[in-house]
């Protein structure tokens, strides 16, 4: 009991203090809270692993993960650039290209519109655990082959969204633009894309979480001896767990960065909506 | 009165299911032959005839077993010495209490094609390697060889295996990891022949490592109930190994009893039981403190990056062994 009570005196401190805070509604405070409810936690997670003594190999403390974070700062950014630059990334840059072109050919064609959509359907439907070994066979252990993977992937969620987009504009607006003579690919880059941005945007942003856990796992079935997934497994083989969190803590920064950065451009790209408005 | 009770369920049953010890094992790797003495010893009744209930749980390719007895989830586990060394070394307390397997099994096997006929020619190749705690002998083995792993043209290309021979048959690696009693089959069994092939043991290269050992944690030891346990656990085990050891066959087939997954095949769990049969040949479940020390000297010639950085103390015990195999 006596070790537990300054934990509990942290706990209740803080969320006093937050509670107190959240009376005034200035952006400065709502910022507070937020740091001060983030900072607690780690302060309570480190505070419980050293009371109780818990083994690192079940729950490093902080301080260690942010020691090895340190400690292995370039094994880190070798692995980032491995799985996220180069595994991640072009994975989702070619799985949305791919995409959004064919959502423009099944919106062109009914008979495409047939045939691919159920395809689509079907590879949205595979597991990922089934097609990295194959992936990993025709595409070598590099980082092709887990770009792949996303593109698998990602493919289907910006597929769906992107059909959704299109039929998005109501007759009026088509039947204005018409008026004006404009032929299909007029109509498409002036209308029916930008009006499609927003559901597009949806399934890109999805879609950059899918990226991420898609690259990590992929290593699981065959890598070279760096990237992410690849040191996460091996770590934990290792019994080095700080170095695990350590990765987990890139892969959670680097997942908000990359779903931040898209929704900047969407900002930056459909002020007119709606949505946006402050 | 509490002995006259005792005396009468005794005499009202058999002894084995009353209150027996519960142990819970955990496995290095899947159900397969490679762990046929623990099967057999739990099919055929050795254990219960110790007074043990025993669980034995398979492992696979995201269990690490240091991990598992870190969390508590098991009294003892099948290991290797590398791995637990290593563990060791990062602050868990791991304790070798006997090994059933005499020698190693590792061996990397190198498609003849890829102009592979000696440890001089690894230079430049790509060479398929497990990780999850079985790197160690391999990386012990390219720094006694001078290799760099970093890949480049004076060292090796590392590429992480997964759990199958799917590399070698496509090519990407010029040679893989491989155990005797079942990676190198499933090459065979995939095609190639054994004249396709070049193999390299580990224990004919001089950095074999122990394998299949017994491990507890340390402060268990202390407790003089838990190393009773054990010792029962270990006899009745070795009864097992030797069953196995005669009759491979039957061993194999027991496997399959217990394979729960229904992956395994019989024919090639019967190839598995008649090679583990000749690694597990000359022990007698105790440890030789020769075959450790020799395995700490290949482990600690790692070169610029050692698997363990200084000479483990305690990391064995003869204190389970001597009761077992004294009764």
């Amino acid at each position: 009991m006596t070790t537990a009570l300054p934990i509990i005196a942290v706990w209740l401190g803080s969320w006093g203090l937050n509670a107190w805070l959240s009376r005034f509604d200035t952006r400065l405070t709502r910022v507070l809270v937020a740091l001060i409810f983030g900072a607690s936690l780690i302060v309570l997670w480190e505070m419980t692993v050293r009371a109780y003594d818990v083994p690192a190999v079940i729950l490093p403390a902080p301080s260690q993960i942010a020691a090895s974070f340190a400690e292995n700062a370039r094994t880190l950014w070798i692995d980032f650039v491995q799985t996220i630059l180069k595994g991640a990334l072009s994975g989702w840059l070619i799985g949305a290209a791919a995409a959004i072109c064919t959502a423009i050919a099944i919106d062109r064609s009914p008979f495409l519109q047939r045939g691919l959509l159920p395809i689509g359907n079907f590879v949205a439907a595979l597991p990922i655990v089934g097609i990295a070994p194959i992936l990993v066979m025709w595409f070598g252990f590099d980082w092709q082959s887990k770009a792949a993977v996303v593109v698998v992937m990602v493919f289907f969620p910006i597929l769906v969204n992107t059909i959704a987009g299109l039929a998005a504009t109501d007759a009026l607006q088509r039947d204005l633009i018409a008026t004006w003579s404009a032929g299909y690919w007029q109509s498409l880059w002036k209308l029916r894309l930008p009006a499609a941005l927003p559901f597009i945007f949806n399934g890109l942003k999805i879609s950059t979480t899918l990226a991420l856990i898609g690259a990590i796992v992929a290593e699981f079935f065959g890598s070279p001896t760096r990237g992410m997934g690849f040191r996460i497994s091996t770590a934990v083989g290792q019994l080095d767990m700080p170095l695990v969190w350590a990765e987990i803590v890139v892969a959670a920064l680097a997942g908000t960065a990359f779903y931040g950065i898209v929704a900047l451009i969407e900002a930056r790209l459909t002020f007119w909506h709606p949505s946006q408005r402050k | 009165m509490k002995y006259l009770l005792t005396g009468l369920v005794a005499g009202l049953m058999p002894a084995a299911s009353f209150a027996a010890d519960d142990v819970t094992l955990q496995l290095k790797w899947v159900t397969q032959a490679q762990f046929a003495g623990y099967y057999v010893a739990l099919d055929k009744g050795f254990y219960e005839a110790q007074d043990l209930n025993v669980t034995i749980q398979p492992g696979g390719p995201d269990i690490a077993p240091p991990q598992v007895m870190a969390g508590g989830g098991a009294d003892v586990m099948v290991d290797w010495l590398p791995s637990a060394l290593a563990a060791r070394e990062k602050g868990l307390p791991l304790v070798n209490i006997a090994q059933p397997f005499k020698s190693s099994g590792m061996m990397l096997t190198c498609r003849k094609d890829s102009g592979v006929a000696g440890p001089d020619d690894f230079k430049g190749k790509v060479l398929g390697v497990w990780f999850g705690g079985n790197e160690y002998p391999f990386l012990s083995w390219m720094s006694t060889l001078g290799l760099s792993t970093e890949g480049g043209a004076e060292g090796v290309e590392v590429l992480k295996q997964g759990f199958n021979v799917d590399p070698l048959l496509q090519e990407q690696a010029a040679c893989i990891s491989t155990m005797t009693y079942n990676e190198y089959w499933q090459i065979i069994d995939a095609g190639m022949t054994p004249e396709e092939l070049i193999t390299f043991k580990y224990e004919d290269e001089g950095v074999a490592t122990l394998e299949d050992g017994l491990y507890v944690m340390e402060e268990n030891l202390d407790d003089p109930a838990f190393v009773d346990k054990m010792a029962r656990f270990v006899k009745a085990s070795m009864e097992g190994w030797k069953y196995a050891e005669e009759n491979p066959d039957e061993a194999a087939m027991i496997v399959l009893d217990n394979d729960e997954t229904g992956a395994q095949t019989e024919e090639h769990q019967k190839r598995m039981a008649a090679e583990v049969a000749k690694l597990t040949a000359g022990s007698d479940g105790a440890l030789d403190p020769a075959d450790f020390d020799r395995t700490v000297e290949i482990l600690m010639a790692g070169g610029s990056d050692p698997v363990i950085s200084e000479t483990p103390e305690g990391a064995w015990s003869h204190v389970v062994t001597d009761i077992a195999l004294t009764e």
